[in-house]
C-alpha cells in the first residue's frame, strides 16, 4: 500500500465508525465514535478552519512584496488581521488584557471591543448592501414573460404582501377577510412550498448519501487533490 | 405616461437605491406602529414553552452571526426574555463560528439585566463557542460536560449549579436554535431525529421556505421565519406578560433610548415592501411597453 | 466616552462600505479590505479562546497523562498545514482523508435518517381520512411532490404517440409549476430578509450613533 492509498483506507474506517455506531448501540462499538465527536473533531476542524488564514497572509504578502495594484489594502487587510489575531490569540491563551470577552467588572477587553464596534458593524453593513440590489433586481429581472415567470412573481408578490401589515389592511374593512393575505401566504408556504422543498430535499438528500458513500468507498477522492484522481 | 415609461427602463440604479433609502429611513423617524397578527408556527413555540416551568431547561443556540442580526437577535432576545419571565433554566450555546458567540454574549447581557432577580449559572448560563458543527450536537447528546467543560468565562460548567442536573439532551425539554444557514437544519434532521428532542427554530427569511418541510415532518414544532415571526413572538410575549411589555414598551420608543425590536423594524419592512412591489410593477409595465415596440431586443 | 468613540467608528466604517452604492471608491476599499482582515482576526480569537483551550490545552494542563489521546487529534491538525511544504504535502492527505470520511459517514445518516425517511413518511399519509385539511393540504403536498421528483428524476423524452411519455411531460410541467411558487415564495421572504439588515443599520445610524451622539452633549 503506496502513500496514497493509505489515506483513502483511513477515509473508510473514519467514516465507517459514525456509521456502525448508528445502528449498533453497544458500548465498545459507540465508544470510538463517541471519542471523536467528543474529543478529537472539534479540535480537529480548528485547525481545518484557521488553515485559510494563512493562504489570505501569504497572498496578501506576496502583493504587497511585487507593490501590485491595490497593495496598500493588503497591507489594511494585514494590519486589520494582526491586530485583532494578536487580541485573539493573548487574549484566548493566556487572558492578556483581561481575555476575549468582556471583564467581570462589564468593561469591554480589546478583541471584545474590536469585534463590537468594528466586526459586527462591518459584517452587517456588508450583508445589508444586499438589500437595495435585491430591489434593484426586482425592477429589472421580475418579468411576467411567461406562465412559469408569472406564477414565481405572483407567489413573490403574495408573500411580499402576506408577511407584511399592510397586506391585512387591504380587506381589513370587510368583516371575517382580516387576515386573507396572511392566511393565503400561510398556505402558500405550508402547502405547495412545502410540497417543492420537501421534494428538493428528498433529492439533495439522496444524493448527498450517494456522493458520501462515493467518499467513503474511495471513488470520489477529488478532495485530496489532483495527482491521486486517477 | 408612455414617455414616462421609456425613461423607466433606463433608470439609473441609484435612483432605486435613494428611494428603498428614504423609504427604510422615514417609518424609524416617524413609526407608523402597525398591527402585528399571529400565524401558527410561531404561536406553537409560544404555548410549548408556556407549558415548561422552573424545574425544566431549554437550550438557546445561536447559530447566527453579525451578518444577519437585525434579523435573528430579535427573536432570540424575545425567546429568552419568555424562558427567563417564567423561571425557566436557560442553558445558551453559539455553534456560529463568525460571530455567533458574540451575540450570544450580547444578547444575553441585554436580557439578564431586565432580570436582576435571577442568578448566572443558577438560573442561565452561557457554554460559549465550540466548533465541529454536527460532531458538537452528536456530542451532546452523550455528554454535554465533556464537550463544554468551561463556560465562556472560563468557569468548570461542573461548578455551575444548573449544570449539575443538566448532562445531556435528556435533560432538557426543548431546544431552540436561531439559525442562519444549515446549522439550524441540523437541529432538526440530526438532535430532534435521532434525539427525539423538540426542537424550534428561528430562521432568517431566507432559508424559512426550506424550514416549512420540516415543519411539516414533525421534525420541528414550531417555526419563527425572518422579522415578522420575530415580531409576532415579541407580541405574544407582550401580550402574555406585562413585565415584559414595560420593557418592550421603552424599547419600542423614539430615540436613543430606544432599543431594536422587530415590531419596530416591521413598519419599515412594510413600506419597503410596497415600494419594491411598486417598482416590479413598473418594470413589468416598462417590459411589456417595449415587447409592443417593434424592434425590442428583450430575450 | 469609550462607548461614543465605538459608536463613531462603527458608523465610519458602516458609511465607507454604504458609499459603494454611489460608485466604487478608496474608502470603500479600505473598509472592505478592514472587514475581511478583522474577520479572520476574530476567527483566531474564537477558535482559540472556545474550542482550543477549553478542549485541548486545559485538559493537557490539568492531567497530561490522562488526555495523551488529544495529541493524535491535534498532529492531525497541524498536519493538514503541510500542505504548504510541496514535498510534505502528501503528509496532510491523512488528516484530510480522516477528516473528510468521519463527515461523510455522518452526513450519509444525517440525510438517510433525518431528511429522506422523515419527508417520505410525512408524505405518504393515509388516504382513507377525508377531511377538509386532506383535500386543501395533504393531498396538494403529495401531489406537489410526486410532480416535482418526477420533474427531477424521471423525466424522459417525449415521443409521439407514446401515452407514458406524454403523461410524464405533463406531470413535469406541474412539477415545474410548484417549484415556481416556492420560489417565488423564496423571492418574497429574501427580499423581507435582505430588508431587515438595512433596518438594522439605519437604525443603528439615526438612533445609537446621530441621536445617541446629541443626547451626549
Amino acid at each position: 500500500m503506496n502513500k496514497y492509498k493509505f489515506p483513502l483506507v483511513l477515509c473508510f474506517f473514519f467514516g465507517t465508525i459514525p456509521i456502525v455506531a448508528h445502528f449498533v448501540n453497544v458500548e465498545w462499538v459507540t465508544a470510538p465514535s463517541k471519542a471523536l465527536n467528543d474529543t478529537w473533531m472539534p479540535i480537529i476542524y480548528v485547525f481545518a478552519i484557521l488553515l485559510g488564514i494563512v493562504n489570505v497572509v501569504q497572498n496578501s504578502w506576496t502583493k504587497i512584496k511585487r507593490r501590485e495594484q491595490g497593495w496598500f489594502y493588503a497591507v489594511v487587510l494585514l494590519a486589520g488581521l494582526f491586530s485583532m489575531g494578536f487580541f485573539g490569540f493573548t487574549g484566548a491563551i493566556w487572558d492578556t488584557f483581561g481575555g476575549t470577552n468582556l471583564r467581570p467588572d462589564g468593561s469591554a477587553t480589546p478583541f471584545h471591543w474590536m469585534a463590537t464596534h468594528m466586526f459586527i458593524p462591518l459584517q452587517s453593513t456588508m450583508f445589508a448592501l444586499l438589500s437595495f440590489y435585491v430591489a434593484s433586481a426586482a425592477y429589472r429581472a421580475f418579468r411576467a414573460r411567461n406562465l412559469s415567470a408569472t406564477l414565481l412573481l405572483i407567489a413573490g408578490v403574495f408573500v411580499m404582501l402576506g408577511r407584511v401589515p399592510f397586506g391585512d389592511m387591504i380587506f381589513s374593512w370587510l368583516p371575517g377577510a382580516e387576515n386573507t393575505f396572511s392566511g393565503i401566504t400561510e398556505w402558500l408556504m405550508d402547502c405547495p412550498n412545502a410540497a417543492a422543498q420537501r421534494a428538493i430535499m428528498i433529492g439533495a438528500a439522496l444524493g448527498a448519501a450517494s456522493m458520501a458513500l462515493k467518499v467513503l468507498l474511495g471513488i470520489e477522492r477529488s478532495y485530496m487533490g489532483k495527482e491521486q484522481e486517477d | 405616461m408612455k414617455a414616462l415609461l421609456d425613461r423607466l427602463e433606463d433608470l439609473d440604479r441609484r435612483w432605486i437605491y435613494l428611494i428603498v433609502g428614504v423609504g427604510a429611513l422615514l417609518p424609524l423617524i416617524y413609526p407608523l406602529n402597525l398591527p402585528v397578527t399571529i400565524t401558527p408556527p410561531v404561536r406553537n413555540i409560544y404555548d410549548y414553552i408556556e407549558k415548561l416551568g422552573p424545574e425544566d431547561a431549554v437550550i438557546v443556540s445561536f447559530d447566527y452571526g453579525p451578518s444577519t442580526g437585525p434579523e435573528n437577535d430579535p427573536m432570540a432576545e424575545a425567546v429568552m426574555r419568555h424562558i427567563l419571565a417564567r423561571g425557566i433554566k436557560l442553558v445558551v450555546i453559539a455553534l456560529y463560528p463568525l460571530g455567533g458567540v458574540t451575540m450570544s454574549q450580547l444578547s444575553l447581557d441585554r436580557v439578564a439585566k431586565e432580570f436582576p432577580e435571577l442568578t448566572y449559572g443558577k438560573d442561565y448560563v452561557n457554554l460559549g463557542y465550540k466548533s465541529g458543527g454536527i460532531a458538537v450536537l452528536k456530542a451532546m447528546g452523550q455528554d454535554l460536560h465533556t464537550i463544554f467543560p468551561m463556560d465562556l468565562a472560563k468557569r468548570p460548567i461542573a461548578d455551575l449549579p444548573m449544570m449539575q442536573k443538566i448532562k445531556s439532551y435528556k435533560d432538557l425539554k426543548l431546544a431552540v436554535s436561531i439559525a442562519t444557514g444549515i446549522i439550524g437544519e441540523w437541529w432538526a434532521n440530526l438532535v430532534n431525529a435521532q434525539y427525539g428532542l423538540p426542537v424550534a427554530v428561528g430562521c432568517t427569511a431566507v432559508s424559512a421556505p426550506k424550514y416549512y418541510a420540516y415543519l411539516r415532518s414533525g421534525n420541528m414544532l414550531g417555526l419563527m421565519g425572518g422579522l415578522k415571526a420575530a415580531s409576532e413572538y415579541e407580541k405574544l410575549v407582550m401580550d402574555g406578560y406585562p413585565a415584559l411589555r414595560r420593557i418592550y414598551e421603552r424599547l419600542n420608543g423614539p430615540g436613543a433610548g430606544g432599543g431594536y425590536t422587530a415590531i419596530k423594524g416591521m413598519d419599515v419592512q412594510s413600506v419597503v415592501h410596497l415600494i419594491i412591489i411598486a417598482f416590479i410593477v413598473l418594470g413589468n409595465l416598462a417590459y411589456f411597453r417595449s415587447r409592443k415596440r417593434p424592434h425590442h431586443s428583450e430575450e | 466616552m469609550d462607548d461614543l468613540v465605538g459608536v463613531w467608528v462603527a458608523a465610519l466604517l458602516t458609511l465607507g462600505l454604504f458609499s459603494f452604492l454611489y460608485k466604487d471608491n478608496p474608502y470603500f476599499r479600505f473598509t472592505e479590505a478592514l472587514f475581511a482582515g478583522i474577520s479572520l482576526g476574530y476567527y483566531i480569537g474564537n477558535e482559540l479562546g472556545n474550542t482550543l483551550r477549553p478542549n485541548l490545552l486545559e485538559p493537557l494542563r490539568q492531567d497530561f497523562s490522562g488526555n495523551l489521546h488529544l495529541l493524535i487529534p491535534t498532529a492531525m491538525g497541524i498536519l493538514l498545514y503541510a500542505r504548504y511544504k510541496k514535498s510534505l504535502a502528501w503528509l496532510g492527505k491523512y488528516s484530510l482523508a480522516a477528516y473528510v470520511g468521519y463527515y461523510a459517514g455522518y452526513n450519509m445518516i444525517l440525510k438517510l435518517h433525518g431528511e429522506v425517511l422523515p419527508q417520505i413518511q410525512s408524505t405518504i399519509l393515509p388516504l382513507n381520512q377525508f377531511s377538509a385539511k386532506f383535500f386543501h393540504t395533504d393531498l396538494i403536498i403529495l401531489i406537489g411532490v410526486l410532480a416535482v421528483l418526477v420533474y427531477f428524476f424521471f423525466s424522459k423524452e417525449v415521443k409521439e404517440g407514446e401515452l407514458s411519455s406524454q403523461v410524464f411531460a405533463k406531470v413535469s410541467v406541474l412539477g415545474t409549476w410548484f417549484l415556481m411558487v416556492s420560489f417565488g415564495a423564496a423571492f418574497g421572504y429574501t427580499v423581507m430578509a435582505r430588508i431587515s439588515l438595512l433596518i438594522g443599520r439605519f437604525n443603528f445610524l439615526l438612533n445609537d450613533w446621530i441621536l445617541g451622539t446629541f443626547a451626549r452633549f
